[in-house]
C-alpha cells in the first residue's frame, strides 16, 4: 500500500508513473535510479508491501553530507510535479508467490490514483534473441491495447520495433506465438494484468546480459528520452554527461582489494 | 538485563528450514525462539531476545503481530544487531578495518544523536532489522539500528565490548547499571550462558 511521507495524499491524478521490473541486469531498477538522480526528483511516499524482501540503507541520492542520512526502504514513490512524472524504486526482489498479489496492489493503487499512464522499464535475456532479433537494435516496445490508440503513431515516428512474439513453447514446432520476456522478471505478468484491466501501459526494454549494466541502463534512459523527452535531447557538440549517476552507484563490484593479494 | 528484574510476557514461535520449532500448542518459554519480557520497574519498556533466523516470508507477519499489539504513539525503538564485516562495503580491503566497529541507521522521527557513525551508502541491511526499521520508517515510529561489523563467527567478549557505547544513550543509560564494571559483568555471563550467535552467513 501506498503511505505517504507527509500528512496528506499527494494528487496524482494524470501523471505518468515510470517504474522498473526487476530483472536481468537490474537494468530498469538502474535506469530509474538515473531518472530520479537526474530529475532529483523527491521523495514522497512508501509502496509499503509483504511482498518485496525487506532492505534498508541510507540515501541512495545524497549529494551531501545534509541529505545523506534520510532513511531508504526497499520500495519508495519520488515525483516531479512540474513535468507530471511520478517514479517507484524497486530496490529487493520478491517474495516466492509474491508477484501476482504485488501486480494486483501496484495495478488497484495505479486506478486508484488516477495516474494516466504506466512506462515499464525492464530488460530480457539477449542469449535469447532469434536470428532477426540479433541483427537489429536491442530495444522494444510493447503497448497494452488502451495505451495503442493514444501513441502508437507515435512509436511508428520515432521508428521503434515492436516486442515480437515467439513460440510459447519453445522447440515445439505448432505451439502458438505468444510474447515472451525472458528474464523480465513480473514484466509480463503486469503488462497482462494492465491488458486486462484497461490500464495505460507501455513497457520499453532491452536486451542484455549480466555484467556490467550501466551502459545498458544509459541506454535504456535515452530510449525512453527519446519518446518523453525527459532532458533535453542531445547534443553532439556539447560533450557533458547528461545523466547523473547516483552516489550509491559507488563500489558495485565490492570493497578495495587486500595489497596482499598482489 | 542483568541490571534489572525482567519478567517474561510473551514469546513468538515460528518454523523454517533453520529454525525447527516443534509444532505444538503449548510452547513453553524455553523453547520459544523470540522471548518478549518487560521491566518490572517501568512495564512500559519491552525487550525481545530474538535468537532465531526469521525467514523473509516470515518478517511482515512477524511485525504485524508485534507492532500490531502495541500502540505506536510514543514508542522508539532500538534494534541491535551483527554482521560479518566482509558484508561492508568500502573503498579499501576489508582486511585492514579495525573490527569489531558499530554503525548506526536510524528512522527520521529519531531526533536524539546515534552513539557512532551512520552506515554510510553503499551499505545496506538485510533481514529482520530491516524489517523492523522500514516499517519503524514508514509508520514514523522513532527507530535506530545499531549493527556491529564482527570479524568472528562465535560471540565473543570484544564483539559484545562493541556495544558499549550504546549503554550510555539517552534511551538506555536508565536501564543499564555498573557500566563501569560492564566488562567483567560481561565476563562472567558468557562463560555461564550459552548464548546463540545472530550471525548468519
Amino acid at each position: 500500500m501506498f503511505v505517504p511521507c507527509g500528512e496528506s495524499v499527494p494528487d496524482l491524478t494524470g501523471f505518468t508513473l515510470l517504474m522498473p521490473a526487476v530483472s536481468v541486469g537490474n537494468v530498469g531498477q538502474l535506469a530509474i535510479d538515473l531518472i530520479i538522480s537526474t530529475l532529483n526528483m523527491s521523495k514522497i511516499g512508501y509502496f509499503y508491501t509483504d511482498c518485496l524482501v525487506p532492505m534498508v540503507g541510507n540515501n541512495p541520492y545524497a549529494t551531501g553530507e545534509e541529505n545523506s542520512t534520510e532513511l531508504s526502504i526497499n520500495a519508495e514513490v519520488y515525483s516531479l510535479p512540474s513535468r507530471r512524472l511520478v517514479a517507484l524504486q524497486l530496490r529487493s526482489i520478491f517474495i516466492k508467490y509474491k508477484t501476482k498479489p504485488f501486480c494486483e496492489k501496484l495495478l488497484s493503487w495505479v486506478k486508484g490514483s488516477n495516474c494516466a499512464r504506466v512506462i515499464v522499464l525492464s530488460s530480457s535475456h539477449s542469449y535469447q534473441r532469434n536470428d532477426l532479433q540479433l541483427r537489429s537494435t536491442p530495444f522494444r516496445y510493447l503497448l497494452t491495447p488502451s495505451m495503442q490508440i493514444n501513441v502508437q503513431n507515435k512509436m511508428k515516428s520515432l521508428n521503434w520495433e515492436e516486442m515480437e512474439k515467439s513460440p510459447c513453447i519453445p522447440e515445439i514446432n505448432d505451439s502458438e506465438f505468444c510474447v515472451r520476456i525472458p528474464g523480465g522478471g513480473i514484466t509480463k505478468a503486469l503488462y497482462d494484468e494492465s491488458c486486462s484491466k484497461e490500464i495505460q501501459m507501455a513497457v520499453l526494454l532491452k536486451f542484455v546480459s549480466e555484467g556490467d549494466n550501466i551502459p545498458d541502463a544509459l541506454g535504456l534512459v535515452e530510449y525512453l528520452n527519446e519518446w518523453l523527452q525527459i532532458i533535453k535531447p542531445h547534443d553532439p557538440t556539447v560533450p557533458s554527461l547528461r545523466w547523473k549517476m547516483p552516489s550509491s552507484w559507488r563500489l558495485l563490484f565490492g570493497s578495495g582489494l587486500p595489497p596482499a593479494l598482489f | 538485563m542483568n541490571s534489572g528484574v525482567w519478567e517474561e510476557v510473551g514469546f513468538a514461535k515460528l518454523w523454517n528450514e533453520w529454525c525447527r520449532t516443534t509444532d505444538t500448542t503449548h510452547l513453553s518459554p524455553a523453547e520459544a525462539f523470540c522471548i518478549f519480557y518487560h521491566l518490572k520497574s517501568n512495564p512500559s519498556v519491552i525487550l525481545c531476545q530474538c535468537s532465531c533466523y526469521v525467514a523473509e516470508d516470515q518478517q511482515y507477519q512477524w511485525l504485524e503481530k508485534v507492532f500490531g499489539s502495541c500502540t505506536r504513539k510514543n514508542t522508539q525503538v532500538t534494534i541491535l544487531t551483527c554482521r560479518h564485516v566482509t558484508d561492508y562495503k568500502t573503498s579499501e580491503s576489508t582486511g585492514s578495518l579495525p573490527a569489531p566497529f558499530l554503525k548506526a541507521l536510524k528512522t527520521q522521527n529519531f531526533k536524539d544523536p546515534a552513539c557512532c557513525s551512520l552506515l554510510e551508502q553503499p551499505n545496506i541491511v538485510h533481514d529482520l532489522p530491516a524489517a523492523v526499521l522500514s516499517y519503524c520508517q514508514v509508520w514514523k515510529i522513532p527507530a535506530i539500528l545499531y549493527l556491529c561489523y564482527t570479524d568472528v563467527m562465535k560471540l565473543d567478549l570484544i564483539t559484545v565490548e562493541a556495544f558499549k557505547p550504546i549503554l550510555s544513550s539517552r534511551s538506555l543509560k536508565s536501564l543499564v547499571k555498573n557500566i563501569p564494571q560492564s566488562t567483567e559483568i560481561l565476563k562472567k555471563l558468557m562463560t555461564t550462558n550459552e548464548v546463540q550467535s545472530n550471525i548468519y552467513t
